[in-house]
């Protein structure tokens, strides 16, 4: 079983737990494991969160549609997941606690799911992932970065968007440096002033946010 | 229809077009108290800003806006300790990046600390003794004739240019843009970027600790022969260059290298030089 299939899958796993094939799946794979534990504790959260209040349909709509964006949810499977938060409580009418509380777990579970991104092995490259944009070389954080930035000028995106590319291009660089020599100083303080530069790319975009 | 009726065409057009824009174009001068050792805060996305040192102990802002779909908000603390000055676009509004730019004159009182935010705005620090912290992603940042002072520079891809700075503390970061240094020196001097080009033309005086590193970009370092600099340089991939007469180190934390690694000293080695890339290329000439 690969990842993919294990994706298919997962809704009825964190139900009824899996079989022996997608238990085996789930020992081997780190990924899988990560992503499997995450779910769950913001399931669990979710429920300690509002005790009181049954999400409105609404919300289940959100977390399938962020499912079925990333391919964790095929067309004509009934999600099962919100079940996993189904509550005790009757449902009653919404307070504007309930409201936020049910946002930040839509929101903390679309982090999850963006930030994902499994390891695929040489020749694994589905042909959905062949075809995607050039933004694809971008992870979750970076995506955050890029999207506070989005409605500045064009000049200001594509800035963020090259200098993105180029820092990760210097850490991967300076990985590789301190990988192959563990106790080389020089290495070493690459890789700081990589993340370092990163990290300023981070700053400036959030605070954009902010504003 | 005649060359001439396309003149006068074209005249009464900018007849017509002229008393509009001076009309869009709005001037206000603000003149807060604010406490020594205080603070001046301005965020302006687009536009620019200029910064200078005044004698008199009111901040001076004096500001053009293009349009009136921006405004500027202004607070002061009451301690008069903070100053703010926020550039905004009014509710419901869509300014084009022309109508949203607004320019700044700031005038401080010596020792008050700026704080300058930007997109695109361009930023000129001149003729200052307070503490700067300039941030903007493409607009370029100066700073010249400034002393004793903690001068710190955040960039996406705007270049940065330094010139006569003394005594100061200077932290540039940028990641795409160039960093150009003329007379720069100070405690602690140090430039980082990604990929944008690091320039540095002065004696590296004061026995203070210069740096400066990138990935790819180029370091280029121009120093007269009476430079007294304690050099270490090393580059991962790329090309390490000198005809500076340097007494080679026996020892350092890394081994010379012929053409990529070297350790030196000119004269007694007061400053310390740390020059580091990983692929692009250093050079280290007479100036």
């Amino acid at each position: 079983m690969n990842c993919q299939q294990f994706h298919e899958v997962l809704p009825e796993i964190l139900e009824n737990g899996g079989n022996e094939e997608e238990e085996g799946h789930l020992r081997a794979c780190p990924d899988c494991a990560v992503l499997v534990q995450d779910l769950d504790y913001i399931g669990t959260q979710a429920k300690l969160m509002m005790p009181m209040h049954d999400p409105s349909p609404r919300v289940w709509e959100g977390i399938e549609q962020s499912l079925r964006r990333e391919g964790l949810l095929q067309e004509g499977r009934t999600p099962r997941l919100g079940n996993v938060m189904v509550l005790p409580h009757p449902a009653q009418n919404w307070t504007v606690t309930g409201w936020i509380m049910a946002a930040a777990a839509v929101l903390a579970f679309a982090a999850v799911l963006i930030g994902y991104h499994p390891k695929l092995q040489t020749g694994e490259f589905s042909a959905q992932n062949s075809a995607a944009p050039s933004t694809a070389v971008f992870d979750g954080d970076d995506q955050q970065v890029l999207s506070q930035v989005s409605h500045q000028e064009p000049a200001v995106r594509q800035a963020y968007e090259t200098s993105l590319r180029e820092v990760n291009a210097y850490i991967v660089d300076a990985r590789q440096a301190v990988k192959q020599a563990p106790e080389d100083t020089v290495a070493q303080e690459h890789l700081a002033d990589a993340y370092q530069q990163k990290e300023m790319l981070y700053q400036m975009a959030s605070a954009h946010g902010l504003q | 229809m005649t060359k001439l009726n396309y003149a006068a065409t074209f005249g009464l057009a900018v007849a017509l077009a002229a008393p509009a824009m001076w009309a869009a174009e709005v001037h206000k001068e603000a003149r807060l108290d604010i406490a020594p050792g205080g603070s001046v805060n301005i965020f302006n996305n687009g536009g620019s800003v200029n910064l200078h040192s005044d004698a008199g102990k009111q901040v001076v802002v004096v500001y053009t806006m293009h349009s009136d779909k921006v405004e500027v908000d202004q607070t002061t603390t009451a301690d008069k300790r903070r100053a703010e000055f926020r550039t905004h676009v009014i509710a419901d509004q869509k300014p084009s990046p022309e109508e949203a730019r607004v320019d700044y004159d700031v005038s401080v009182p010596k020792g008050v600390g700026v704080t300058v935010s930007g997109a695109t705005a361009t930023i000129v620090a001149d003729n200052m003794s307070s503490d700067l912290t300039l941030s903007t992603d493409t607009g370029q940042v100066t700073v010249r004739n400034v002393y004793r002072s903690h001068i710190t520079v955040h960039s996406v891809a705007a270049p940065v240019t330094l010139s006569n700075i003394t005594n100061g503390t200077v932290d540039v970061t940028t990641s795409t843009g160039t960093v150009e240094m003329t007379s720069v020196f100070g405690p602690k001097v140090k430039a980082g970027t990604t990929s944008g080009n690091i320039t540095y033309r002065g004696d590296c005086a004061g026995g203070g600790e210069y740096s400066f590193a990138t990935h790819s970009g180029a370091i280029d370092v121009l120093m007269p022969e009476t430079a007294s600099v304690d050099l270490s340089a090393h580059t991962e991939t790329g090309i390490l260059q000198t005809d500076f007469a340097f007494k080679a180190k026996d020892h350092n934390y890394f081994t010379n290298k012929q053409g990529s690694s070297f350790s030196g000293t000119s004269n007694s080695g007061l400053s310390s030089l740390e020059l580091r890339s990983f692929s692009g290329k250093i050079r280290v000439k007479k100036q």
